[in-house]
């Protein structure tokens, strides 16, 4: 700005320097003071949440250095929910960008109304879990459930899913997968139709077959894309809670539960803030220790290729 | 020999391969549609049916009734769901409004404005957003609990707060997205430098660069963050619920997680066919959401970046 106008006094220079000042303050202090509020503070009040010894609202928090992380690594409600949303995490993760990835490359082939297939994946996605759940709750309910009138007329014994820790594990991750799917498939297409179509041609042209083009082309370009959908997707399916809490309410006997509902569970049933907070904590450290190594990692990668990449830009968007 | 008999082969090896794609792309795509299908079926029973008679895979009632459709439309006596549904707009449209307006001025400021700890505040967001939700859940309710002067407190102790208030609507949940400014941005250092300075030269102000030039250049994104914004409230129950207790501040989502688990305490079966019309209520209109403005995702996923 300065450029434009020529011969600026000094005092003149400043204004117009604190008038960027200014004017950030005033667009960005309704979103600071937002953010302070829903994100910002809570964030911090929450890291020292874990060290103190607070059960109950009204009760006087004590100090209690790193007492709750210990109890929460030889407990083994907390340690199993934390293992627990680990290995479901990664489950559910990988079947859906798995499933995600074939989907996108069928709806990248020029066929006839592939839009409408593209909305039909997606929908579950919009849906709201808390009703989409009672719909799987219904299907399972263990008298007059969908499932069981149908096992019951092919004369066999209706299953109890609820109160079965492999069904009741099997349905939570379904229905993740059923919800995450069409999202996962969006992007990895929008990262497909972003390759550049001159390299399929090259790649023809030196004689790779179908799989070569897939292993040298498509799924080289889709690096960038690749860093941010497995990070974003890690993330989402870790935190997994809300079907845990309307499927199976964490039951049989606690073993679904995992560590957000635990959680919540610490938090507005126990009354347990201090609990919940180092395990808010632990939370914490593990996803973002998992992004910066994926991340850092995917960087490095990055650096190696050497095949040309139309857009490398997606790398820093996490 | 090889060119004729390639030509001649690949049409109906791509016509095979193509007819396979569909019947994957269809069967599953049917499978992912087919418990909204279920929904929609069942919001014809009424309760005694819906519990006494052996449902399939396929509920076709025996003598079809609007009942639960129109107490999802015009409510009833006993019911709230007017209101509810009326929570849910209010807070939707709230929170989209807020959030594309201080997404937009926050990408403006951060990709155009030069002050002190500009990067360093741009990185403490988006570091935020690293960080999982659920640490800020509990905290969120003590600050809440304990917002000075409001609901009997007199510094920080004594009332129950800004809980189950109005306040909680507008201050907890999606109403800023921290994304959305980072796309923003990104977006606008995009747009050359020289578009702003020869406005300026032309006699516009500050606000007429922001509204008049910068802001209809960044209309996809905007479109993107408000839907996404809009679907992520409306589908939101974790707010509501955690965070207000009265019957009057409740949102469709919530109301039927209350619905739920009061059904799942008690013993018997749960009243199925209105909790699924109600969810189904909740599932309508985040569906029309996308049906109108889905071009928008794509064009808005297309120019932020992520697709490169």
């Amino acid at each position: 700005m300065e450029q434009i106008v020529p011969k600026q006094t000094k005092v003149k220079r400043f204004l117009v320097r604190k008038r960027d000042t200014l004017t950030a303050i005033v667009i960005l202090g309704p979103m600071i003071f937002w953010w302070l509020v829903v994100s910002g503070f809570p964030t911090l009040f929450g890291f020292g949440l874990g060290f103190l010894d607070w059960v109950g609202i009204q009760a006087h928090p004590k100090f209690i250095w790193f007492d709750n992380f210990i109890r929460f690594f030889h407990d083994p409600m907390y340690y199993d929910a934390l293992w627990r949303s680990v290995w479901m995490g990664a489950l559910v993760a990988v079947t859906t960008l798995l499933a995600g990835f074939g989907a996108a490359l069928l709806m990248n082939l020029p066929l006839f109304g592939k839009g409408v297939y593209r909305s039909i994946w997606y929908i579950p996605a919009v849906t709201s879990t808390v009703a989409t759940t009672q719909i799987f709750n219904f299907f399972l309910d263990p008298t007059n459930g969908v499932i069981n009138n149908f096992l019951k007329s092919l004369n066999m014994e209706p299953i109890l899913w609820q109160f079965s820790i492999g069904w009741s594990v099997f349905w939570i991750v379904i229905y993740s997968i059923w919800k995450g799917v069409g999202g996962a498939a969006l992007i990895w297409l929008a990262g497909l139709q972003s390759i550049d179509v001159t390299l399929y041609e090259a790649a023809e042209i030196d004689g790779a077959g179908r799989w070569g083009k897939l292993k040298y082309v498509t799924i080289p370009g889709l690096k960038p894309i690749a860093t941010y959908i497995v990070i974003t997707s890690l993330i989402a399916a870790i935190q997994i809670y809300e079907q845990v809490m309307f499927i199976t309410g964490g039951g049989p006997y606690g073993k679904t539960e995992v560590l957000v509902y635990r959680i919540y569970k610490d938090a507005f049933w126990d009354f347990n803030l201090g609990m919940a907070g180092a395990s808010s904590l632990i939370m914490a450290v593990i996803v973002f220790a998992a992004t910066t190594l994926f991340y850092r990692r995917s960087i490095q990668d990055d650096r190696r290729t050497t095949i040309p990449i139309k857009s490398k830009k997606v790398g820093n968007e996490t | 020999m090889t060119s004729v008999s390639a030509s001649a082969k690949r049409p109906r090896k791509r016509n095979a391969n193509h007819l396979l794609a569909h019947l994957v792309l269809a069967g599953f795509g049917f499978l992912l549609l087919y418990p909204l299908v279920f929904m929609v079926m069942s919001g014809f029973f009424t309760r005694d049916e819906f519990s006494s008679r052996i449902i399939g895979f396929f509920p076709i009632p025996e003598e079809a009734t609007l009942n639960n459709y129109k107490m999802l439309l015009f409510g009833s006596a006993d019911s709230s769901i007017q209101m509810y549904f009326r929570n849910s707009v209010i807070r939707t449209i709230f929170s989209t409004f807020f959030a594309i307006l201080t997404s937009f001025l926050g990408g403006y400021a951060f990709a155009r404005l030069r002050f002190k700890g500009r990067d360093v505040l741009f990185l403490a967001l988006l570091a935020t957003q690293m960080i999982p939700g659920t640490i800020a859940l509990i905290p969120t309710y003590l600050q809440l609990a304990r917002w000075p002067f409001a609901g009997g407190n007199h510094i920080f102790t004594g009332g129950s707060g800004l809980l189950d208030t109005w306040w909680v609507y507008f201050l907890g949940g999606p109403a800023i997205n921290i994304m959305g400014t980072f796309l923003v941005k990104q977006s606008i250092e995009k747009v050359p430098i020289e578009l702003d300075e020869a406005a300026k030269v032309d006699g516009a102000g500050t606000l007429r660069i922001i509204f008049g030039i910068l802001f209809p250049l960044q209309l996809p994104i905007m479109a993107y963050i408000g839907i996404t914004t809009a679907l992520g409230t409306w589908n939101d129950f974790a707010t509501p619920f955690f965070y207000t207790n009265s019957d009057h501040l409740q949102t469709l989502p919530s109301a039927i997680a209350r619905l739920s688990s009061a059904a799942t305490g008690a013993t018997g079966t749960p009243n199925y066919p209105l909790i699924i019309t109600l969810g189904l209520g909740t599932t309508i209109p985040a569906l029309l959401i996308f049906f109108f403005l889905q071009k928008y995702i794509v064009q808005g996923l297309a120019n932020t970046g992520i697709k490169g």
